[in-house]
């Protein structure tokens, strides 16, 4: 028990105020024509990991970043995989027939502007972006 | 050969940058994507040669395939791929398709998959091909033997599958699977029948081949720990000319695999730029060899093998990945397995270098204790490979590059 209290629960805060900090920075979009105001973090992951594909009564879809601040936060917040394990898991998918590789933009006016014009487009950007034409989901 | 090796090996360092990402274009509307890959691997033994190559002088080996594929609706994805590869006396450079399905996702926890699909066992039996997914050179060869790969790698007919969260518990997904199994003219199991210490089988036809199987997999609540179970139950039965040894009489041999049940349980393990696997896998087969001709008999064999692996690899940095395993494969468990023939050892390094977003590299030795099998149903190493005599021991490097978009 002290090894717990002296140890292992402040690893466990540690970990979980980083991952907090993380979503902190981020901010999810959507296309408006996404029914959920709102989403929790483990319907996120697994529209991200494909193996959810509709959120309230409509199909999304998944946007990625390619790097930046914005796409290590959220990896780091929502996913728990690094660039190169999320990588292999989506060619995996591919290379098997089980999915396609996610659309994946430069820079988040890129990520809002594809999430603003295709149905069932979610993404994320940074929290300080303010960009036009999405909305955005609460992460519960 | 050489010649190929060195150009192919040329063309794929050579890739363009402009070659990073998929291909991709637009038919009514919807996305439609492509995919391949190929990688050239070279490997050299110090004493026996491996997988059907003469390794001991140094070998070549290359694969490639190409996919296309598209949703054509919400719920409905289509595509196929092809793939090829030149492996000793394995694949012979012909193509063949890979999988090639229809894909119907009613929900998220139902959906089905028709045509010829990829195969869940395990952790990686559906990707055993596509090396650049993994850490190694040659993935652990006691749960994914790269002669017998066409054995288990797909089957014709159709998958049911989804995928259900629990809430606290993590997540669970599901597969059941079942249809034909694909005969491979120019895979293992042909070449371990002929080559069986017991008698040369001619195998001239495949029939009655059915496979059937089941994968549950479970994302613990633990960030990062996947542990699953599979199933696979086969049965079929291979015709053909049966020359005995040593007398070289030859008889006609009907051997039916009454059943060959295959059980594995898996971990996957990962934390940060760690990542921690570990298979164990039993396999039962009860053959029937029914002979007539000039000598006839029936002769029951029954077979209990035994195997899998525990592997690490860590991150170093952006370029480089490191990593370790130990295999394990015991061909009959209660036989002599502390002899050669009984089981086959393999520690296994790595160093794989992410040269760019589409090609690697990787480095690997392999240091092997035993040849298990050659007395029943050859693997790996086959007698006709090694006319000398097998040696107790092997150490193989291979390098391999690999180029995917």
């Amino acid at each position: 028990m002290k090894y717990f209290q002296r140890f292992l629960l402040p690893a466990v805060v540690a970990v979980a105020s980083l991952q907090l900090a993380a979503a902190a920075d981020l901010k999810i979009i959507a296309n408006p024509g996404v029914t959920a105001a709102s989403v929790s973090s483990d319907e996120l992951k697994a529209v991200f990991l494909a193996t959810k594909t509709s959120l309230g009564d409509g199909h999304v879809e998944p946007v990625l970043a390619k790097g930046g601040a914005a796409h290590e936060a959220f990896l780091k917040a929502y996913i728990g995989k690094t660039e190169a394990a999320l990588e292999t898991y989506y060619r995996s998918l591919v290379f098997t027939g089980k999915g396609s590789m996610p659309k994946a933009f430069a820079s988040d006016a890129e990520v809002a502007a594809y999430v603003a014009k295709t149905k069932g487009a979610v993404g994320y950007v940074s929290a300080g972006a303010s960009p036009a034409g999405v909305k955005t989901l609460e992460v519960k | 050969l050489q010649v190929r090796t060195i150009v192919l090996g040329a063309a794929l360092s050579a890739a363009p940058g402009l070659l990073y990402g998929q291909f991709d274009f637009h038919v009514a509307g919807r996305d439609v994507q492509v995919h391949s890959f190929a990688s050239q691997g070279f490997a050299y033994s110090n004493q026996n040669n491996f997988l059907t190559m003469k390794t001991s002088d140094g070998a070549g080996f290359t694969d490639y395939g190409v996919n296309v594929s598209t949703q054509l609706t919400d719920k409905l994805r289509v595509g196929a791929q092809t793939y090829g590869r030149s492996m000793g006396r394995l694949g012979a450079w012909m193509p063949s398709v890979d999988w090639a399905q229809a894909d119907y996702r009613f929900k998220d926890w139902f959906g089905i998959r028709a045509g010829k699909v990829k195969s869940t066992l395990g952790l990686y039996n559906d990707t055993q091909d596509m090396g650049f997914l993994h850490t190694w050179a040659l993935l652990p060869q006691s749960a994914y033997p790269a002669d017998f790969r066409s054995d288990y790698i797909a089957h014709e007919g159709a998958d049911i599958y989804g995928n259900i969260p629990v809430k606290k518990a993590g997540s669970f997904a599901y597969v059941l699977w079942g249809g034909r199994r694909p005969n491979d003219p120019n895979g293992g199991m042909k070449l371990a029948l002929q080559d069986n210490a017991g008698g040369k089988i001619i195998m001239k036809e495949l029939k009655h081949a059915v496979v059937e199987g089941a994968d549950l997999r479970w994302s613990t609540p633990v960030s990062g720990l996947l542990v699953g179970a599979s199933l696979i139950a086969t049965t079929f039965e291979v015709d053909g000319p049966y020359t005995l040894q040593p007398s070289g009489i030859t008889a006609d041999l009907s051997l039916d695999v009454k059943k060959s049940h295959t059980q594995a349980y898996y971990a996957q393990y990962s934390h940060g730029k760690l990542r921690l696997d570990a298979e164990y896998r039993r396999t039962w087969a009860i053959r029937q060899a029914d002979i007539t001709g000039p000598v006839t008999g029936t002769q029951f064999i029954t077979q209990d093998a035994r195997y899998g692996y525990v592997s690490a690899a860590y991150r170093v940095s952006k370029l480089l990945e490191v990593g370790a395993y130990h295999s394990r494969f015991y061909p009959n468990w209660p036989v002599a397995r502390a002899t050669d023939n009984g089981h086959v050892f393999d520690n296994a390094v790595t160093a794989r270098f992410d040269l760019r977003n589409y090609l690697d590299l990787k480095l690997e030795g392999h240091f092997m204790d035993g040849y298990g099998g050659v007395a029943s149903l050859p693997r790996a190493f086959y007698p006709s490979d090694n006319p000398q005599g097998m040696k107790p021991t092997t150490n193989m490097f291979v390098v391999r590059l690999e180029y995917h978009m």
